[in-house]
């Protein structure tokens, strides 16, 4: 029977990260996974990442993928895809499939990360055809190059209902509404800004009905919730898709660590049933561990970080590196760990609808957070978004208001215009010695696109930079309407400059051309001339 | 919470809600303790067989009972669907050792009042058009059958509540004690319950009970697994078997296919706390399947798990007043074929605990039968 | 199973709802009104419901429904659904043709 040092059952994040440390500490490593690419869900996440440079922020989700299945197979890591693992059994034996046969192979290690699956909530019409999960809906669009509907009902508003939205939007979909059960939005404000300033309306406290239709949705009914999850009467709406999508949260498919007996416990906060796991990544069962949001629903990042662990553990109790080495790996990587989960979105402060204030003191903008844009007035509290001392010189804009882990604009900045220190959840500051030239390549780099150049002219005009991601590239001298952050028409703008070097990674700034007097009020261009 | 009763019965499976449900009937008060869920053990995980054919001749009677009396009308009498399907059983075989083997087992069968004969394999093939041309007989027997055994579990608890029985789960027995001479308290880790009777009826977990009051049931744990597939268009309705038991099996109401079998080492399977399965007993019974019924190749196997049955010294169970033990019952040893005749032990063991004759002779299955070779 | 359960404490008149027919379970079909009026029959182990409905027992064992279910019997039961335990996952992880799962290498 084949044995290997380490198996690695999950070609996703923390899988591909796990083999990695373990391969490059001397082992052989066994990679399988079920699906053709390897990548897990980084496959299909064509948005740029967040956290610092060590955790690939800025970096599009699939290229983390490709780059990690790249350094793996580099370090000689045998890699299986197309291979469902059937069951963990004794000994650490597993039968996986290969081709039209079952091969038994067993692991003196074995780490499962097989990742998550999406949640459901059941309602009247949910089996027609139309309703799909919102993961679903992102592997049709951008693995198979299929658009899931033309008008969505997106549910959900954690950063997988935003983000898809905007994914369906760039895919050409027309995203009619995003609605939450809750009386906030789930994710990062700057997700939900990208997809407000369009025009996408939120409805928070609302939750979906029914789908209606014969054989396929052909509306959506929506009604308000009270604060007992009761339909409020005469609140509902109609709204109408043929797509509903749902984005209710993830559960971690823990499948085969039940089935290998671990030991689990509920944890609702992080998804569910997850195995009881010490701090470095081992399950209840010897040689068994569990990273990535198998062991609780977190983020890719985290899931990296979590791999690596689980790989130096593996390494350490196989006897290649010292227990002495041991310890200073994964002292770094619980650290790299830790700045992942400070914020406002952090594990601790999950669920929390306390939250005020940010960690330096600044109100939370409610409208963000109920609206997913955030108001004029709030700007002025911030000040990397209040208007600078001189408005003539081309500055930057920062609309970042909530401490996420995040730090890609300061690296970016070859002027050192962008301070965030070393704790990267601080919202970014201007620096007001040094000297911003215009480059714009903070705009691009921003991963919640927050980011925006303004310059005002003496001529009584204002030019607005701002990031852009969808098709078609307007060109310059294009004609069209500036929306303001709610996504409304506030005036006649013309397109000055399209700038698309390669630096700037498939994120477009576009520079347009705007009455002064608007200059703080336009955030996005709609093509053509009609006033919304 | 009032802990006594009438009768208490330990175990929550088909044994054990049978029997409450056969005591409401007759106006008994009985409370059930069992430790997992309604079904846990065996229950659940049997192939479903209501069988005659191929059994110990001891218990043919209480087959052949059940079979006539109570499997017919029982979803009726329940008010649940227990999926009993009699459509015969065919026993199939390969070889010519497999004929003599089956002509062993019909003919004991036969001369003990049972309507089973051999049947070739063109016979067998009409009878079941899927087999492959390999069988080259097997044996029939027309009035066997088979029914979900978790429905019935199930049905019989779900009757047995209505009529008044208490149930409470989560209850781990630890002993029995005697008071006064005879058996009357029931000692969990939460709990001391009191009855009259008791009946031990947890399976594998009999003999750790029963052995708190000095009473052995020489048994032993045998790890048996099973497999069920996605429903399937309907191919067959028989029972079916082989001859050097490989697997065993039917298409239930649902159209899935359930099909039982072993490794052949399994005496020597290592005992896990959870009966999980072997990394080599599915295929093993896969292979077996695939030479008889070779339409089934591309089924889809949903599932597969296993269980624990209690095997006695001789391979019949123990359906026994315990004498030495007044106040005692033991149902229990059933070996892997109790679901068949669950129904009727039921009764039975009723009427062991409230001290009426029994409706059969129960002298084969006393609990002290047990004897040295010489 | 961690909690000890009475089975005979009333659950009460079982009152038809408007939203009975609502399908929890996909695969098998099964409808939040038959797991309801089983809770009413005794049944609160979801082991239990599985076995007498046939809940999470389809093609996706459960993957879907798992949680809806407990929802609806947690509801049911006017507790909290984390006293419910979750039925157990078994291998094969996927559906696996005979034929695959019988040619070993």
């Amino acid at each position: 029977m084949n044995r290997y040092e380490f198996i690695v059952i999950g070609a996703g994040p923390a899988g591909l990260s796990g083999a990695i440390e373990a391969a490059k500490a001397g082992m052989k490593v066994l990679v399988i996974d079920e699906n053709h690419r390897p990548g897990g869900q980084l496959f299909k996440q064509i948005h740029k990442f967040f956290g610092s440079r060590e955790h690939k922020a800025k970096i599009r989700g699939f290229m983390i993928g490709e780059k990690l299945l790249e350094e793996a197979t580099s370090l000689g890591v045998e890699v299986r895809l197309d291979t469902t693992v059937m069951g963990i059994y004794k000994n650490r034996e597993i039968i996986c499939t290969k081709d039209d046969k079952i091969e038994h192979i067993k692991g003196d290690h074995i780490l499962v990360a097989a990742g998550a699956s999406e949640n459901m909530i059941p309602f009247e019409g949910w089996t027609l055809p139309g309703v799909i999960g919102a993961g679903a809906a992102q592997t049709m669009m951008n693995l198979h190059g299929v658009r899931p509907g033309n008008k969505i009902l997106m549910v959900g508003s954690g950063n997988v209902g935003l983000v898809v939205s905007y994914q369906l939007m760039q895919a050409g979909c027309d995203v009619v509404a995003i609605i939450d059960a809750a009386p906030r939005i789930g994710g990062y404000g700057v997700h939900a800004s990208k997809v407000a300033r369009t025009g996408v309306p939120f409805h928070l406290s609302h939750t979906v009905v029914k789908a209606n239709g014969d054989d396929h949705v052909t509306s959506a009914t929506i009604g308000k919730v009270d604060s007992n999850w009761k339909i409020v009467e005469g609140s509902q709406k109609t709204l109408e898709v043929d797509t509903i999508c749902i984005a209710v949260g993830l559960s971690p498919m823990s499948q085969l660590l039940r089935t290998a007996g671990c030991l689990m416990a509920e944890v609702p906060q992080k998804g569910g049933l997850i195995p009881v796991c010490s701090d470095y990544t081992q399950t209840s069962l010897p040689g068994i561990y569990a990273a990535g949001d198998v062991a609780g629903i977190e983020e890719a990042s985290s899931a990296m970080i979590q791999g690596r662990i689980a790989g130096a553990q593996a390494a350490r109790n196989s006897g290649y590196i010292s227990d002495e080495e041991f310890l200073v790996r994964v002292t770094d990587l619980k650290k790299s760990l830790g700045q992942l989960r400070e914020g406002m979105f952090g594990h601790e402060m999950k669920g929390r609808t306390d939250i005020v204030k940010t960690e330096e003191g600044f109100t939370l903008s409610k409208s963000l957070l109920e609206k997913g844009y955030i108001d004029e007035s709030e700007l002025a509290s911030f000040p990397a978004a209040a208007a600078c001392e001189n408005e003539y010189e081309v500055h930057p804009i920062i609309e970042c208001t909530q401490n996420i882990p995040c730090n890609p604009c300061q690296d970016v900045c070859s002027k050192g215009c962008i301070i965030v220190g070393d704790k990267i959840t601080k919202l970014p500051i201007i620096s007001d010695t040094a000297t911003c030239t215009g480059c714009a390549m903070c705009v691009a780099s921003c991963p919640g696109q927050a980011i925006f150049l303004v310059k005002k002219s003496e001529d009584g005009s204002a030019i607005i930079s701002l990031p852009y991601e969808f098709l078609p590239i307007p060109q310059k001298g294009d004609k069209g309407m500036a929306l303001d952050r709610k996504g409304e028409s506030v005036c006649e703008a013309e397109v000055v400059l399209v700038q698309s070097a390669k630096a700037l990674d498939h994120t477009v700034v576009l520079s347009i051309m705007v009455p002064a007097k608007y200059a703080d009020k336009a955030r996005f261009f709609r093509a053509g001339g009609e006033k919304l | 919470m009032n802990n006594s009763a009438d009768v208490i019965i330990i175990g929550g499976g088909v044994i054990g809600c049978s029997t409450a449900y056969n005591l409401a009937k007759q106006g008994v008060s009985c409370l059930v303790l069992e430790k997992y869920e309604i079904g846990h053990g065996g229950s659940s995980r049997n192939g479903g067989g209501v069988r005659q054919s191929a059994r110990d001749v001891r218990e043919l009677p209480l087959a052949m009972y059940g079979v006539k009396n109570l499997w017919p009308t029982l979803s009726e009498e329940l008010g649940a669907d227990v999926e009993y399907c009699q459509k015969g059983n065919l026993r199939l075989g390969k070889t010519e050792k497999h004929m003599e083997i089956l002509r062993g087992l019909s003919g004991n069968s036969a001369k003990a009042g049972l309507d089973v004969w051999m049947v070739s394999g063109e016979e067998a093939r009409e009878i079941c058009p899927y087999m492959s041309d390999e069988v080259i007989g097997a044996s029939y027997c027309p009035t066997d059958g088979h029914a979900n055994p978790m429905m019935t579990t199930l049905a019989f608890f779900r009757r047995a509540r209505q009529l008044g029985v208490r149930f409470i789960t989560g209850e781990s027995v630890l002993s029995i004690e005697k008071i006064r001479g005879k058996a009357r308290r029931v000692i969990t880790d939460q709990s001391v319950y009191e009855a009259e009777t008791i009946v031990i009826a947890t399976g594998y977990e009999s003999r750790g009970i029963a052995s708190s009051v000095g009473i052995d049931i020489p048994m032993k744990k045998v790890l048996l697994e099973a497999l069920v597939t996605e429903e399937q268009p309907r191919m067959f309705d028989q029972m079916l078997g082989t001859a050097e038991a490989d697997f065993y099996g039917h298409q239930s109401k649902h159209g899935s296919f359930v099909f039982g079998g072993s490794s052949g080492i399994e005496d020597y399977t290592i005992d896990t706390e959870n009966s999980v399965t072997t990394p080599i007993t599915a295929p093993c019974i896969c292979r077996g399947i695939i030479k008889y019924f070779p339409i089934l190749q591309n089924a889809k196997i949903v599932r597969t798990w296993a269980g624990w049955i209690d095997e006695t010294a001789d391979k019949v169970p123990v359906i026994s007043r315990v004498s030495e033990v007044p106040g005692l019952v033991i149902a229990a040893g059933f070996t892997g074929h109790g679901f068949g005749i669950s129904p009727i032990v039921g009764l039975l063991v009723s009427e062991l605990a409230i001290g009426k004759e029994t409706t059969l002779d129960l002298s084969e299955f006393t609990y002290d039968r047990f004897k040295a070779k010489m | 199973m961690k909690n000890l359960q009475d089975r005979s404490v009333d659950m009460g008149e079982f009152v038809a709802m408007p939203d009975d027919d609502l399908i929890i379970c996909r695969c098998e079909e099964i409808t939040k009104g038959e797991i309801r009026r089983a809770v009413h029959d005794g049944m609160t182990s979801l082991i239990e419901i599985k076995r007498y409905l046939r809940s999470g027992m389809g093609l996706c064992q459960g993957q879907t429904c798992a949680k809806l279910v407990r929802a609806v019997v947690a509801a049911e039961c006017k507790a909290s659904p984390a006293q419910f335990e979750l039925a157990q996952p078994r291998s094969p992880a996927r559906p696996i043709e005979m034929r695959t799962f019988a040619n070993e290498e």
